[in-house]
């Protein structure tokens, strides 16, 4: 009982101890804020004409990024990351003497020696800086840290090579969202191989036949996204054979948009009622992308399909076929997916 | 039998109950304590690893990969808000994303409103029956502009459930994303959640966000210009409940891989995967959750790589009761849907094919949420009762309560840390200090009344009663505070 009485007290007494402890660390954690908020916005202030005056790409003479290059301690390191978040979003010569500056304040230096801090967040940090400075020596580093333990820190790094744009990395970036356990997240992958030009066209019908359907995904999304007509044989491949819907899906959206004339037949081949509802939908509105007329039969079958949806995609799809599309379409007037088609179309147009 | 032959015999009863009770207890107790930190310490480790995507964000504005969303706004009688909430549904930073309204047979303005507001035009189109609807939808409109992408539909009426499943045959986006009319949605908090539909597009299937009491906070146009506490205790409480639900249980329920719960009020799913389920059950009470459990099952049972996941980010808002006659409906439908999904789902139990789900999730949802108001009735009725017989020690009772009650505002005191470091939403210190009131008034009538209207919930249930859902009543947000 004596013993039971103990625990209880002492129990208790750490339950309520713990309850105020909590209660200081909102009040620190708020109080923390605020102060360093404010003492960024102090050191910032003598600052924030000259950085503007840059952002703004008013700065002429050159004369306030020179002042911009002063700064030291404490202010450098605030002035640098206020610069970083300009980066984000400003380009060309304003970009280029913000890029400078960091330069001159050995930001640049002291970020490829981050890569490997033991802080993920400060490699994190580092790889993006580089990025935004468009650092291009550093590409070697940066492919190595897109097998980094963290994620922030690889996607930090897919970030970078993306702003580089250099197209040599574009096979570890594919590479790497099939990485197991340590795999790409696909939307960064997306966006970094987007921006590495026509360059990687080879690299994406690799990445079509990898083992991932993550990465099979990205690869076949960005060759339609980037009409690399040279992925064509894969993608076909990856419509009647891949084993992941998605990806096929992806694969009849992309030929949609770069497909040729003969890929009419391929995309019909999937839209018979064995297929998927989902694939079959993708596959109509990418005969109607596609334009050719060849596909008109197919269509103006599908008019009659017992899922509405389909039949009105059919019917729309017909609509931008031209003449043919449009002659497909007698006998039809009255049904509802026609009707709603042409209404949609209408619509559109008057408002065009 | 006289008065002192009676209280002789109750203190004798009451003596043996809590002789047979007590180990059980408190094994129970230490359990359920022993869980929540753990739940903690889950949801701490995901919180470090958000904080660290926080600090090393990147702007994403869903270029490319960004699957599209349609949002299903089911309406019934909501002419008052319905404009404000679509307008601000359309013009979320998202880059593509439908809205379907589905009129439930409202007796009120609802559909003249958004007529007159996007001069809709009717459309001859049929809706595809990919999930099975009994009740006869009326017509479809869509604004005559050709470009704004709502579509609207009006059906009989026949429930939640079902205008939610219209409004999915109606949907023409990979993901659906399920949202009350009167709910404000982040303007970011598209992004948020499909965010890791983008990251991995071929396994993920559904996700939740978290969602926030709007109560006292200032709207504007259906956006949140300024969160503010809600100005009563009883949406108080519920803000401290909310933290702790969101911040802290689901957080640490998807870093385990065990989320099985997400809220009716915002919820992420790929289109597909919810057809082939058959939509929600209109049949349940808690059909958000029963949705998540079939979609669990059937992916296990097909042996499919999935994931569902938490996005701890706060995605949207919405307005909770403020009377205790809204709230005690609300915790009856909640309490009623858990126990008949629960129910309903026994056979996952400890079934090694189901993994975490089985294994763990649902035994803790058995124990600690099904069954713990069970256990605190009990332990309301007869301390009190001991006490007053005088058969325990009354310091020693007093202890047991400050340190069971300390530790429940202990565990909303964590999530209040976590929500101040990573989202700090609330900017003045009054703020802190009335969440600190809020979580010890809780524990004083609101939680003893609440384990009353679960364990009513579930009686009802049990004695095959029929659900009547009430009315939530709304006092509305549209430019004043709530």
């Amino acid at each position: 009982m004596i013993v039971g009485g103990a625990l209880l007290i002492g129990a208790t007494i750490a339950v309520l101890g713990g309850g105020l402890l909590l209660v200081l660390a909102v009040v620190t954690v708020r109080s923390r804020r605020r102060s360093r908020n404010q003492r960024d916005q102090m050191l910032l202030s003598p600052l924030r004409v000259p950085l503007i005056t840059v952002a703004s790409g008013e700065d002429d003479d050159g004369s306030a990024a020179e002042q911009l290059t002063w700064a030291t301690g404490v202010t450098r390191t605030v002035l640098d990351s206020n610069i970083v978040e300009l980066l984000t979003k400003i380009r060309g010569g304003p970009g280029d003497q913000l890029i400078r500056v960091l330069e001159v304040h050995g930001a640049v230096d002291a970020a490829v020696s981050d890569l490997t801090h033991r802080s993920s967040v400060r490699r994190a940090r580092a790889a993006q800086l580089l990025g935004l400075a468009r650092a291009d020596h550093t590409v070697p580093l940066l492919v190595e840290a897109l097998s980094d333990e963290s994620v922030e820190v690889r996607n930090s790094a897919a970030y970078a090579l993306g702003l580089i744009g250099d197209p040599s990395a574009a096979g570890a970036v594919l590479a790497a969202i099939g990485a197991p356990d340590r795999g790409l997240p696909a939307a960064t992958a997306a966006e970094a191989l987007q921006s590495m030009g026509v360059g990687i066209s080879e690299v994406l019908r690799e990445g079509m036949r990898d083992d991932n359907a993550r990465t099979r995904m990205v690869a076949a999304h960005l060759s339609g996204e980037r009409s690399f007509t040279r992925g064509l044989p894969e993608l076909r491949h990856l419509l009647d054979h891949d084993t992941d819907l998605t990806v096929r899906e992806t694969a009849a959206t992309a030929i949609g948009r770069l497909g040729r004339d003969e890929d009419a037949a391929v995309l019909s081949r999937h839209t018979v009622p064995t297929e998927p509802l989902s694939l079959r939908r993708a596959c109509v509105h990418a005969l109607g992308e596609l334009g050719d007329d060849t596909a008109v039969p197919t269509l103006a079958a599908l008019l009659d399909d017992p899922d509405p949806r389909l039949a009105e995609l059919a019917a729309s799809a017909l609509l931008v076929l031209g003449p043919g599309g449009g002659a497909a379409l007698a006998g039809h007037e009255d049904d509802p997916a026609v009707r709603t088609a042409r209404l949609m179309a209408s619509l559109q147009k008057a408002n065009a | 039998m006289s008065w002192d032959g009676f209280t002789d015999g109750l203190r004798s009863f009451v003596v043996w109950v809590m002789d047979v009770s007590s180990v059980p207890i408190i094994i129970y107790f230490v359990l359920i304590n022993s869980s929540l930190l753990l739940l903690i310490g889950l949801a701490y480790l995901e919180f470090r690893a958000q904080q660290r995507r926080r600090a090393t964000a990147l702007t994403w504005q869903g270029a490319g990969m960004a699957p599209g969303v349609s949002l299903l706004v089911p309406a019934y009688n909501e002419e008052a808000g319905i404009v404000t909430a679509v307008k601000s549904f359309l013009t979320l930073r998202y880059p593509r994303h439908e809205v379907v309204v589905v009129d439930d047979g409202s007796s009120d303005q609802t559909f003249a409103r958004l007529e007159e507001a996007f001069d809709l035009v009717q459309v001859p189109r049929e809706l595809p029956a990919e999930v099975p609807i009994r009740a006869r939808v009326l017509g479809i409109w869509v604004p005559r502009d050709g470009r704004t992408r709502l579509v609207v539909v009006r059906k009989e009426n026949s429930g939640r459930s079902e205008a939610i499943n219209v409004a999915i045959n109606a949907a023409s986006e990979p993901l659906v994303a399920m949202i009350d009319g009167d709910s404000i949605l982040e303007p970011d908090g598209l992004l948020h959640v499909t965010r890791p539909f983008a990251d991995d597009p071929t396994r993920m299937v559904a996700t939740g966000g978290a969602i926030r009491p709007v109560n006292g906070s200032r709207v504007v146009s259906g956006r949140i210009v300024r969160v503010e506490m809600p100005q009563t205790w009883i949406p108080r409480i519920q803000l401290v409940e909310y933290l702790r639900a969101f911040l802290l249980g689901r957080t640490g329920w998807s870093r385990l891989g065990g989320l099985i719960l997400i809220s009716g009020a915002f919820g992420l799913f790929r289109r597909d995967v919810v057809v082939e389920v058959g939509g929600l059950d209109p049949g349940s009470i808690g059909e958000d959750f029963e949705l998540v459990m079939r979609i669990h099952k059937r992916m296990r049972d097909e042996g499919r790589d999935y994931k569902v996941e938490f996005v701890p980010e706060p995605v949207s808002w919405t307005e909770v009761p403020v009377t205790a006659k809204v709230l005690r409906n609300q915790r009856r439908r909640w309490h009623r849907g858990l126990w008949e999904t629960l129910w309903a789902y026994r056979s996952m139990l400890f079934r090694p094919k189901y993994g975490r789900i089985g294994s763990v999730a649902l035994p803790y949802y058995w124990l600690f949420e099904l069954i713990a108001p069970l256990l605190e009735l009990f332990g309301i009725l007869i301390v009190p009762l001991a006490l007053l017989l005088g058969v325990v020690n009354v310091p020693f009772a007093i202890l047991f309560l400050v340190l069971a009650y300390g530790y429940a505002v202990l565990v909303t005191l964590a999530a209040m840390v976590v929500d101040e470091w990573a989202f700090h939403k609330h900017d003045r210190w009054r703020a802190i200090w009335q969440t600190v009131a809020a979580s010890v008034l809780e524990n004083i009538g609101y939680r003893q009344l609440t384990v009353w209207w679960r364990l009513e919930g579930w009686w009802s249930s049990l004695r095959g009663k029929k659900h009547v859902w009430g009315v939530m009543t709304r006092t509305g947000f549209d430019e004043e505070a709530a």
